[in-house]
């Protein structure tokens, strides 16, 4: 589903971000990506979206070359993934629901379907009682499980957050955690950044750990390692 | 593209007017100032190409001949000159009819022309009038070169003038509608150029979902499309009101000055300034999008 072939990555500052990258994920999959500041997660999950290119190497999403797209290809790949940000993004002039709508709407989805979907991924996030509210009126946690459901509501296969409880305290991490397990189980393959400790170990779910730019450890069921 | 999305594109394009109020008008009134003046010039170019078309085909042929040509002389010039091609009828004016025309012009001053003394220093003249109005010049031309003729006159310097009138008329307006615009389309681009920066987080998320680039732009071309169409609608109302004013309230007073009155025709021309406001909306808008839009 996802294939990283040797892909190095400078800067156009000369920041070198990565070098020599490879790993696949396959459909269904949920991968953590760790490492330290700076390592380089942020920048593999950009290219994934196609925010990034890569100065050497390839990226095959779903079987297909990403890097040769033509302008006009890019939105098809990105309708295909859903993104999540740690700093949920959400738009702070629209409701919850209207948050989520917006993004059927500028993929130009029938107004039907946009009031059938909606509710049906504000109720999976469990944020049915919160459809009206706007973005200052929820909890962090709310917030991102908005963008959760905006990510997933045109059913994309793929799903890559960034972080997604980097602003969160322990417990909310865990819920937002859970309901990535469980857009999961439903077939969507997900690959999450993160620097909590805590949930990878206890997640046993494969682990690509990142180290200054390179891949160190590639581990199914893995754990994170404590850094001397 | 379906009708629920250009009706997105509208609600978006009004809105952000909406959030820009100020600079939306500042915009749409340099627009409407700018065609205002463009459309100003326009209609006194084409009045002027008027007056001259009229003031053209009405030119008759004034040819004096020698003060001392004998009458029959001039009689069988006068026909010798209406057989020639393109002239339609000619009349000997003799200087005793020359004399009484200046006398009524004088009219009290009679005294002016006692002092001629009872001599007459008028010549005898032909009055030439042409089939065509492009025949007048060449007519005029070959009068001249006759035997016996003196001197000929006709509309030709009036018309000239006018025409250098016309000329440098149309080089003021083209000059000051082309500095005219460019501010227009300028201040089209920064008002398009506000809207875009309120929208980046909007546009940043309409990238990660997967809009189109043209789903995410047209909202904008939209916005400097209207900027420039209301601006031109102004200046075409304001245009419209004070021509019909002037030429209703001036044109009694100068009735020896025809002006183009048909409305349909003088709308004609208005409506291209719907189409020149409309394109510098458009212009200022591409240059925005294309700049600060990086999608
Ligand atoms: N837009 C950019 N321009 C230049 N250098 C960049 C850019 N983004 C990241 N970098 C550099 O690339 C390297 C990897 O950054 P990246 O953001 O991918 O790390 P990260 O693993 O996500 O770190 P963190 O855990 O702090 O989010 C860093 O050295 C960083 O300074
Ligand atoms: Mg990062």
């Amino acid at each position: 589903m996802i294939q990283f072939i040797n892909v190095s990555k400078v800067y156009p500052n000369g920041n070198k971000a990565l070098a020599d990258v490879s790993f696949q994920v396959d459909k269904g999959e949920f991968v953590f990506l760790v490492g330290p500041s700076g390592a380089g997660k942020s920048t593999v999950i950009r290219m994934m979206f196609r925010e990034e290119l890569p100065t050497r190497g390839q990226i095959m999403i779903g079987g297909k070359s990403i890097l040769r797209l033509r302008r006009s290809e890019i939105p098809i790949l990105r309708r295909n993934m859903g993104v999540v940000f740690q700093d949920y993004r959400l738009l702070s002039d629209r409701t919850a629901y209207e948050n989520i709508a917006f993004a059927m709407q500028v993929v130009e989805a029938a107004p039907w379907e946009i009031r059938e979907r909606v509710p049906q991924v504000l109720e999976m996030v469990g944020l049915s009682h919160r459809a009206d509210h706007y973005p200052h009126q929820l909890s962090g946690g709310e917030q991102q499980r908005v963008a959760i459901a905006r990510a997933i509501v045109n059913n994309p296969r793929i799903l890559v957050a960034d972080e997604p409880t980097g602003n969160l305290d322990a417990e909310t991490s865990w819920q937002i955690i859970h309901l990535l397990n469980e857009i999961n189980k439903r077939g969507t393959t997900i690959v999450v950044a993160t620097h909590n400790r805590e949930i990878v170990t206890t997640m046993r779910k494969r682990v690509l750990t990142l180290e200054g730019g390179a891949l160190v450890r590639d581990v199914e069921r893995g754990t994170v390692r404590r850094e001397a | 593209m379906k009708p629920r999305t250009i009706a997105y594109y509208f609600r978006q394009a009004v809105i952000s007017m909406g959030r820009n109020t100020g600079m939306s008008i500042a915009a749409a009134l340099t627009v409407a100032i700018a065609l205002f003046i463009l459309g100003s010039f326009l209609l006194l170019v084409t009045n002027a190409n008027f007056i001259a078309g009229v003031l053209e085909s009405n030119v008759e042929i004034a040819a004096y001949l020698d003060v001392d040509m004998p009458r029959k002389d001039a009689e069988q010039m006068a026909q010798q000159v209406a057989a020639m091609d393109l002239v339609a009828d000619v009349r000997l004016v003799p200087k005793e009819e020359g004399l009484n025309q200046l006398r009524k012009q004088f009219g009290d001053r009679h005294d002016l022309l006692s002092a001629l003394g009872g001599v007459n220093p008028l010549p005898d003249y032909l009055k030439i009038k042409v089939t065509e109005p492009e025949g007048v010049r060449a007519v005029a031309e070959a009068v001249a070169g006759l035997e016996g003729v003196e001197k000929v006159n006709y509309g030709e310097l009036v018309v000239y003038r006018l025409f250098s009138v016309i000329y440098w008329v149309r080089w003021l307006g083209l000059g000051s509608m082309i500095l005219l615009s460019l501010s227009a389309v300028f201040l089209v681009a920064i008002t398009v150029r506000l809207t875009v920066f309120a929208r980046r987080r909007e546009i940043n998320i309409m990238k990660y979902v997967g809009a189109t680039d043209w789903f995410i732009r047209w909202p904008f071309f939209l916005e400097g499309m209207f900027l420039g169409l209301t601006g031109a609608l102004v200046a075409v109302a304001s245009l419209y009101g004070t021509y019909q004013f002037l030429v209703s309230n001036i044109g009694p007073a100068l009735p020896f000055v025809p002006l183009v009155t048909d409305s349909l025709t003088v709308m004609r021309h208005l409506a291209w300034l719907l189409l020149a406001g409309t394109a510098v909306g458009a212009l200022g808008s591409a240059i925005s999008v294309h700049r600060f839009l990086k999608v």
